[in-house]
């Protein structure tokens, strides 16, 4: 049997908790940077949130500055952009109502249909059914996060439950902001991976509070600082290892898996960093806030 | 094999063996095929395979206008009856208020009108007599307007020659359309945006004035024509027969006239439309459709076989298209199209092989991954890894779920995560050979001790995905999908396949240490 995690220290020994502050710090100026570009700047809205139309074309002997011409002398607000590669263009649209939007799409498609080699896509989503998306969405997410805080909350103490809000919160904030900044496109399938981060981020965070409470019973005089560190340090390869190999999955994924599946490839892997980080150094050290044995309280 | 009991490995051995048959007819991909066992095979979706997916919403306010404006016939007829004179109709959203010149009368009127109509909320206050749509009436309007237009809208999808269409109502007034395979989504919303109402009326060519002043007098409508707007027609209100009376209709083409659509009625309409051309030679008759006029010739003689030819200036599709629409009969209300996605088949294709590539790079760099770092024990999990894709994909086909753009990103997220239940096993068991040496009970430890973890660890993610299933849509769906199946067989394959395989290689390399 050969393996190079015999290389990684058997028994890692790493201060995490006496960087607390620094994270702690860090995470505190992060989130208040994402929540004000939240509201300054706000999130690049698909047509899922927005509405609108898209249309996705592969041309043929021409360029987008050719095809945004020909548009754009018939529509004001008509926006083109490459897609992965220079013979496939997006092309984007805001309409008023239902009915007009219809009528965009037939038109669009005679305006270019000889510079088009195939219609690939076209969507249109009406303003009744982005805003009843977007409730759903949020809707989604809010009951996913109560659900698992109920499970926590009856799996383990109070005190853990209160612990995984706060990284859970962090993290959806910080990604929020980081696509915010990145301007990534944000659709249906972004509220879908926020969601699986949200559920990674908290199974990253049990595997360390299982740690935290066996401990816990183990180790009735180690001072809660230590025992802390220790728990982060005992789950530590396997906290490596899971985030690498979904991470090696989602690269994987961003790279070859297709134009539209991208962003959320992109917003996952941020999202997997983010839930890896939160869990060791803020959702531990929140439980510091609580005193666990009677015998703390005398310190 | 110590301590492994035989029940253990049969059961571990017929599921993963299960597993792997029943995802063969998904993976040899065989269109067509008559064999039973190979049509147990994953459908792809819309976005995966090409086709249109429709949100059409009923537009039912135009049917609760239709119903006030007949409370107004009504009331006119009635009280004309009693020689009561109506001052001013007040037409509102829900309700229709009556001024009468007198009030000694309103509470007949009020009873002659409740005799005709029962689901209304009739109310007095002096002179004023408030007529409203009760919910309940409302509700009956509704439902049966969602009935017929499914109806109508199937009608049309199979005239249309689509395979296999998926039409369903959805909440409470919209109808969900997914057609596979729809090469020409615009065509498809052409058939479907039209309500196709054809009605049959007799023009008066007499009152002039009143097409000149705009105005209509009781029981006659001005009607524009299809191809002129400025071109207008007073019409009686009532139609002499309408498209409800229809039998068949198709695109015919005609020497003199060009394209037209030839109709035939029932014996009913046949009757109303003989004895209608009867009277009224010398007259035009209008034929409408969707309040414009397509043609009004003049009746030269009386049509009395029940069959006849519209005119106007169609090309052959719009033609067949219109004889389609005939065929299939009048929707109820209009239908307006709120949400489209239409993905041609190329971009499918792109899709499938894209997200393949995805998949089998993340399971190589995966696999790598995990020999480099145990060793062994990390070729023991792949093949644990492996099976979980076959366990995945067999479960697709056999409860004939979707798989979507957004399922496959969850079969290759599923991938990198499903590693997981086995590191935390290996983690543990390699803390466990700190503690003691007899190989078997560090492993039997190992698995013990992480037990409990991967189930809490899974369940979050398992709560999620439900969640994301009950709220998601469409595409979305399809991700919460592969991502909950792929949890629950991952942990499958850790607690009980790794855990077989583990055994297995232990006792027959015979290790007398353990060393992770």
């Amino acid at each position: 049997m050969f393996g190079l995690n015999k290389i990684i220290p058997v028994e890692p020994n790493i201060n995490f908790l006496g960087l607390r502050r620094n994270f702690l710090i860090f995470s505190i100026l992060a989130i208040l940077i994402s929540i004000s570009l939240l509201s300054i700047k706000g999130l690049n809205l698909g047509i899922d949130f927005k509405g609108g139309t898209l249309i996705e074309v592969s041309t043929k002997n021409t360029s987008i500055g050719e095809l945004r011409e020909i548009l754009s002398s018939s529509y004001s607000d008509v926006s083109l952009q490459e897609f992965g590669n220079e013979n496939i263009i997006l092309i984007r649209l805001q309409n008023k109502s239902n009915q007009e939007s219809i009528e965009t799409v037939n038109s669009v498609k005679n305006l270019i249909q000889d510079k088009v080699l195939e219609f690939r896509r076209s969507e249109f989503v009406g303003p009744t059914i982005s805003s009843e998306l977007l409730f759903r969405g949020f809707q989604a997410v809010s009951f996913a996060l109560i659900a698992i805080l109920i499970y926590i909350w009856l799996r383990f103490e109070w005190q853990f439950g209160f612990g995984a809000v706060v990284a859970l919160t962090h993290d959806v904030l910080f990604t929020l902001g980081l696509l915010s900044i990145l301007n990534v496109e944000f659709s249906l399938a972004t509220i879908a991976a926020i969601l699986t981060i949200a559920g990674y981020s908290i199974n990253d965070t049990v595997v360390i509070f299982d740690r935290v409470r066996e401990n816990l019973r183990k180790y009735k005089k180690l001072e809660l600082v230590d025992l802390f560190n220790l728990s982060v340090n005992n789950t530590l390869s396997r906290t490596i290892m899971t985030s690498l190999t979904t991470l090696l999955a989602l690269v994987s994924l961003f790279i070859f898996g297709g134009e539209v599946i991208r962003p959320f490839a992109l917003t996952m892997i941020i999202g997997v960093i983010i839930g890896t980080y939160s869990s060791v150094f803020i959702a531990v050290p929140t439980l510091l806030i609580f005193k666990f044995r009677p015998q703390d309280e005398d310190d | 094999m110590k301590n492994y009991p035989f029940w253990k490995s049969f059961t571990v051995v017929t599921l993963v063996l299960l597993g792997i048959i029943f995802a063969i007819p998904s993976i040899i991909y065989d269109e067509d095929s008559e064999n039973w066992f190979l049509k147990n095979k994953i459908n792809l979706g819309l976005d995966l395979q090409g086709g249109s997916y429709l949100l059409l919403e009923v537009q039912l306010d135009v049917l609760y206008k239709e119903e006030l404006d007949n409370f107004v016939d009504s009331v006119r007829l009635i009280s004309r009856d009693q020689a009561v004179k109506i001052e001013k109709i007040d037409i509102q959203e829900n309700e229709v208020v009556v001024f009468f010149g007198n009030k000694e009368k309103i509470k007949d009127i009020k009873n002659s009108f409740f005799q005709m109509y029962r689901g209304v909320t009739l109310q007095i206050n002096n002179n004023k007599l408030s007529i409203k749509l009760n919910d309940e009436y409302r509700k009956i309007i509704q439902d049966s307007a969602i009935k017929q237009s499914l109806e109508i809208v199937r009608k049309r999808i199979d005239e249309s020659g689509t395979k296999e269409p998926l039409i369903q109502r959805s909440g409470k007034k919209r109808i969900l359309l997914q057609l596979p395979g729809v090469k020409d989504p615009e065509r498809i919303k052409d058939l479907l945006g039209k309500t196709a109402k054809l009605t049959f009326h007799i023009v008066d060519n007499e009152n002039t004035s009143a097409l000149q002043n705009n105005l209509a007098p009781f029981g006659k409508i001005i009607v524009p024509d299809m191809y002129d707007e400025n071109t207008k027609y007073l019409l009686d209100k009532r139609a002499v027969v309408g498209g409800e009376n229809l039998v068949d209709a198709k695109g015919s083409f005609d020497q003199t006239e060009g394209h037209a659509v030839s109709f035939r009625f029932d014996t009913e309409g046949a009757q109303k439309f003989g004895k209608v051309t009867t009277n009224n030679i010398g007259k035009n008759l209008a034929v409408v459709l969707d309040g414009v006029v397509i043609t009004a010739p003049r009746i030269s003689s009386a049509i009395t076989g029940g069959s006849g030819i519209i005119t106007g200036n169609f090309n052959a599709q719009e033609a067949s298209d219109l004889a389609v629409l005939l065929r299939a009969g009048a929707l109820p209300a209009p239908l307006e199209i709120v949400e489209e996605r239409s993905v041609g088949a190329g971009l499918g294709a792109d899709s499938i092989a894209a997200g393949q590539i995805a998949a089998i790079i993340g399971m190589v760099l995966v696999c790598i991954f995990m020999i480099l770092i145990y060793g062994t024990f990390g070729a023991l999990a792949n093949v644990s890894l492996i099976v979980n894709l076959f366990i995945i994909i067999s479960l697709l086909g056999t409860i004939g779920a979707t798989l979507t753009l957004p399922g496959i990103a969850g079969i290759v997220l599923t991938i990198g995560m499903a590693v997981d239940a086995n590191v935390l096993i290996f983690e543990r068991i390699k803390e466990e050979s700190f503690k003691q040496t007899k190989v078997f009970q560090i492993v039997k430890n190992g698995f013990d001790r992480a037990m409990s973890t991967i189930l809490d660890a899974n369940i979050t993610t398992l709560i999620a995905a439900v969640l994301l299933f009950a709220f998601g849509s469409g595409p979305i769906r399809g991700f919460s999908i592969t991502l909950s199946l792929g949890v629950m067989a991952s942990m499958f394959t850790a607690l009980m396949l790794t855990n077989f395989l583990v055994y297995m290689y232990l006792s027959f390399a015979n290790k007398k240490e353990l060393k992770l």
